[in-house]
């Protein structure tokens, strides 16, 4: 994968899910919250790394999604008998 | 070399398509320059930095001034505590940016891209390292195609270390904003750091290291969102950093003596100085372009060349569209600064930063909220019927109070929880349970309001008393 579409994925995720986590866990205390039923018995700043971690993730993979589809014919369509000229 | 207009068409379907929206990056050797702009930034840089790596060592009532204590979930400012009930004061800060934003962008172009952006501060910090440890534009470039060797390696080293060490106390200056920082200071003296607080260390360091030592201007090309839509916040009237073409061209190499006139050039002598000061590597005489962060690095280089010369200065100045092509004087384009864009921006944002600040000033420091509990209700048959509830109590500022609770709005409504009064002590609360009886022949069958009255004395004796209502539920 190229570095400015890797860029293009993790950058914007990066914001977003900046955002999805300081709203969350502005509402939510980490605390109060349950998976599945069970405490997580994590500490809160234990759970608000990894929880932007998730965050950020969920928001990379609608990023990467994005990109995905917006591939160009040129790009999709291979030319018989191997990879498409000029890409490894 | 060919342009991707003069492309044959059909490369298209063979050629990568990066090729054709991204140029490869060629790295930038931005050449040192001094001058009012330069002066201007770097004390931009100090006044930024002395905030940032400061505020966090700052002592107010006997805690950290300025705490974004996550852990506790409250966020200490000076004497004002913000509890995440508090997050309107955060959107409004939000919105004071952005129009401060539009107010600047209206005036004058990119200025916090230019002098004030953490991005253009430390990248401008991480150049002069460079600088010191490298030397000038020359050198650098020498230096980066001369063969590998003990010299280059060496002086590579200083660089890189000198960056992660700079890098690093960022990182740390940047998690003591959210846990105590003379307790982060002691874990790293002793350590004894906890492993997310070594993880964000390291992060924001490697952010800072990569962003201000290796991305650079692709940050603010390919990055910046603000870069994207900032040229709809200019008009005509904009002040923007602008080459004068209709003084400067056409352009040309000449002796210092000649003249000018007689060879008929322009007043720009094409010595490039202006491509090589700017940190984007643009060139400021191809007209406004987005990759411009307004830092006007090119006025300065200008000017000095303009200076030899014994030429006016200003051939790439502040200026406006408006102001170029009608050849106005700066007193007549300052003039049109207050125009209506300008002033409705201006007194939008002074609304919001009054109407914020009295509400601010105006805040009740205590807060309740009622939670009924659902399981705890009467039976049918009881005379008296019981209802049990909740009180969170919050006592948002720095002050112990004193709490006491009644409740009203029933006949012979009578209350019982815990001895009264109730302390709790400065920016703290307290989940206090209470419960509440009256007579069935006193109460609609179904539900019914009470209220909670809760006052709060401090120890100075200064009362305040807030209201909660509450359903009283009778089966």
């Amino acid at each position: 994968m190229k570095a400015q579409s890797l860029i293009a994925i993790l950058w914007p995720s990066f914001i977003v899910g900046g955002i999805a986590e300081g709203l969350f866990f502005t509402v939510f205390d980490p605390m109060d919250l349950m998976v599945f039923g069970e405490p997580l018995g994590w500490s809160r700043t234990a759970m608000y790394s990894v929880g932007f971690f998730v965050f950020w993730a969920v928001c990379a993979a609608s990023s990467a999604f994005t990109c995905f589809m917006q591939r160009s014919s040129a790009q999709i369509n291979r030319p018989a008998g191997g990879a498409p000229s000029g890409r490894a | 070399m060919s342009g991707p207009a003069a492309r044959p068409r059909l490369a298209a379907a063979t050629e990568p398509v990066e090729q054709a929206l991204y140029e490869i990056r060629r790295k930038i050797y931005p050449r040192a320059v001094g001058g009012k702009f330069a002066l201007w930034r770097w004390f931009f840089v100090w006044a930024t930095q002395i905030v940032f790596y400061g505020l966090p060592w700052l002592v107010w009532n006997d805690r950290q001034a300025v705490l974004f204590d996550l852990v506790n979930r409250k966020f200490y400012i000076f004497g004002l505590v913000f509890w995440p009930q508090d997050i309107v004061y955060l959107t409004v800060l939000l919105i004071i940016s952005a129009y401060s934003l539009f107010l600047f962008t209206a005036v004058a172009g990119r200025l916090w891209c230019g002098f004030a952006c953490p991005q253009t501060v430390w990248t401008e910090t991480f150049m002069w390292i460079e600088r010191v440890i490298e030397g000038e534009r020359l050198k650098r470039i020498k230096l980066d195609q001369s063969p590998v060797g003990a010299r280059k390696v060496g002086l590579k080293a200083a660089k890189h270390g000198a960056w992660i060490a700079l890098s690093l106390w960022t990182g740390f200056t940047f998690v003591g904003y959210f846990t105590p920082i003379t307790t982060l200071a002691g874990k790293v003296a002793g350590f004894g750091l906890g492993p997310w607080e070594t993880f964000w260390i390291l992060f924001y360091g490697f952010a800072t290291y990569g962003n201000a030592g290796w991305m650079r201007e692709q940050v603010c090309k390919y990055m910046c969102p603000y870069a994207r839509f900032q040229s709809v916040m200019f008009d005509p009237d904009t002040m923007i950093v602008t080459y004068d073409g209709g003084r400067g061209e056409p352009r040309g190499a000449r002796s210092k003596s000649a003249d000018r006139k007689a060879k008929g050039l322009g007043d720009c002598v094409d010595c490039g100085i202006c491509v090589q000061v700017c940190p984007t590597g643009i060139d400021i005489r191809d007209g406004l372009q987005y990759e411009c962060i307004g830092c006007a690095a090119c006025i300065d280089g200008c000017n000095q060349v303009m200076d030899k010369m014994n030429y006016p200065r200003g051939l790439i100045r502040y200026a406006t569209e408006n102001g170029l092509k009608q050849h106005y004087s700066t007193r007549q384009m300052v003039k049109r600064v207050f125009r209506p864009r300008v002033l409705v921006y201006t007194a939008v944002l002074w609304a919001i930063i009054l109407v914020s600040g009295l509400t601010l000033l105006n805040r009740v420091p205590v807060k309740v909220d009622v939670i009924r509990d659902r399981i705890a209700t009467a039976r049918a048959d009881d005379p008296v019927v019981e209802n049990v509830y909740r009180l969170q109590v919050m006592n948002t500022s720095e002050t112990a109070r004193r709490f006491e609770i009644s409740a009203s709005g029933l006949q012979g409504l009578s209350l019982e929880g815990e001895p009264q009064p109730i302390a709790i002590g400065p920016a703290s609360a307290r989940t206090i349970p209470v419960r509440l009886s009256a007579e069935r022949a006193d109460a609609r069958p179904g539900a019914n309001t009470v209220v909670f009255t809760v006052k709060a004395t401090s120890l100075d004796g200064q009362e305040i008393v807030v209201t909660e209502k509450a359903t009283f539920i009778v089966q």
